[in-house]
């Protein structure tokens, strides 16, 4: 079986001026001076075109904080890759925006922390909903693909239509709502910031009510919170199927949290040209198949359809990357993830801790 | 059609475009990811240029598919361009 990778996500930067309490990416961030080149993101856009990679994600930390942003978009758009930019916002005005129009970004998303000025900067550790807002202003009025990103947890699921009425205000035409997912920083705050279950039942409905209602007009996606889930989500679509992720330092992973999975050497872009990474690297064969597969995913009928769950989330949880996904119903480390909802469903929620910025 | 269909102008949505022509596949990049466009999609979509109606691209069409039911390319060109719209890829100028 060979597989075409589809999405490549570049985190250009760990370095962003938010500091959100359900920050995903990884506790031990790459500095500025450890970043790629220019150069080197070029050359990997264009070996990644030449892979059959079709969508460029630009992402972080804050990609803005980058000063050659535009530069990369012209060059990723110049390799024919379709050029998304996932961002806080902050760094971002009418002109800068109008500089990466010009130079072929084609989708702009957005995140907001909450509807409301307070929480929304109490989740982001920083000031940052007003310009947000003013962002949002602006986006709208010119002709670009616009996503309004909305973190969801349990200290706002309740306002949960009040979240979707804001997003539907902002005029973008996709609103993302994604339940934290806990690795990097978030796995830290878990207990602050999963929800209840009858939180989730009850946005559920909301979410289910607010597509119909907004069918033609704006797109829901809703990520789930696996912890809840019967079955493991499909991470990734399979470990090594679809997408490949660069971090600042230019090391490649399968996902952005793989880096918490020992024994396994990441090959750096700086080292390996992109074929032999996605082909024949020991890391990114690693899980691909389903010959690591233990008992139930070996013989269990999902496991073309989830592919065992997350590899990450099976380390994180169960100590073994090669263990199903605690998260599976069908798993025997199951009573891992019961034990937390019990927690989170009996107390009060906890306190969180904010993460600092790499220098 | 009736009239006022007839007369609209579809054009691809934001942040919507074919990838380049020749490739392996023809795909639809749209900001999710890609539709994978089967048949005659590609060229329908082409013809949604912001310039020519509805009537007109249907008419392109029949030329473009001589041998074709004209009354199924209408048929199918509406068909599709009602899907496409539904999915938020293409609106009317």
């Amino acid at each position: 079986m060979t597989y075409t990778p589809r999405a490549l996500i570049a985190e250009i930067t760990h370095r962003c001026p938010l500091h959100c309490v359900y920050c995903s990416n990884p506790q031990e961030m790459q500095r500025r001076s450890e970043e790629l080149s220019t150069a080197d993101w070029i050359s990997v856009f264009e070996q990644a075109a030449d892979l059959g990679i079709l969508q460029l994600h630009l992402t972080g930390g804050e990609p803005l904080s980058r000063s050659d942003l535009t530069e990369l978009v012209r060059a990723g758009r110049g390799a024919r890759l379709y050029l998304n930019l996932i961002t806080s916002g902050v760094g971002l005005d009418e002109s800068r925006l109008d500089e990466l129009m010009a130079a072929g970004l084609d989708h702009i998303q957005l995140s907001f922390q909450d509807s409301e000025e307070g929480p929304a900067n109490e989740f982001a550790g920083t000031r940052s909903h007003a310009l947000k807002l003013r962002l949002a202003q602006i986006i709208r009025k010119r002709r670009i693909a616009f996503t309004v990103n909305m973190v969801v947890h349990r200290r706002n699921l309740d306002r949960l239509n009040e979240l979707i009425e804001f997003a539907e205000q902002t005029g973008a035409q996709r609103l993302e709502i994604a339940n934290v997912q806990y690795y990097g920083w978030a796995l830290r705050n878990r207990e602050a910031l999963l929800p209840t279950r009858q939180q989730l039942d009850a946005s559920i409905e909301i979410v289910e009510a607010a597509r119909e209602r907004l069918k033609g007009k704006m797109r829901i996606d809703f990520v789930f919170p696996d912890y809840y889930a019967k079955y493991p989500k499909p991470c990734m679509n399979g470990w090594g199927h679809q997408q490949l992720l660069i971090d600042p330092a230019g090391r490649a992973l399968p996902c952005h949290a793989a880096m918490v999975i020992p024994g396994l050497e990441f090959p750096n872009t700086r080292e390996h040209d992109l074929r032999w990474i996605w082909e024949d690297s020991p890391a990114f064969n690693r899980f691909r198949d389903e010959s690591w597969m233990p008992e139930p995913c070996r013989s269990c009928d999902r496991r073309a359809r989830d592919f065992g769950g997350c590899r990450c989330q099976a380390f994180l949880l169960a100590g073994d990357a090669a263990a199903t996904d605690p998260v599976c119903t069908l798993s025997s480390k199951h009573a891992v993830i019961e034990d937390i909802l019990q927690r989170v469903n009996g107390d009060a929620a906890r306190q969180w801790v904010y993460r600092m910025d790499p220098s | 059609m009736s009239v006022m269909e007839r007369n609209r102008v579809p054009r691809l949505a934001p942040g919507c475009r074919l990838n380049a022509a020749g490739g392996p596949e023809d795909l639809l990049l749209i900001p999710e990811g890609a539709l994978r466009l089967r048949g005659p999609a590609r060229v329908i979509v082409e013809l949604c240029n912001g310039e020519r109606t509805l009537a007109d691209i249907v008419e392109e069409l029949q030329r473009h598919y001589p041998s074709a039911q004209p009354a199924r390319i209408e048929t199918e060109a509406v068909a599709l361009l009602a899907r496409l719209r539904e999915r938020g890829v293409l609106e009317y100028t």
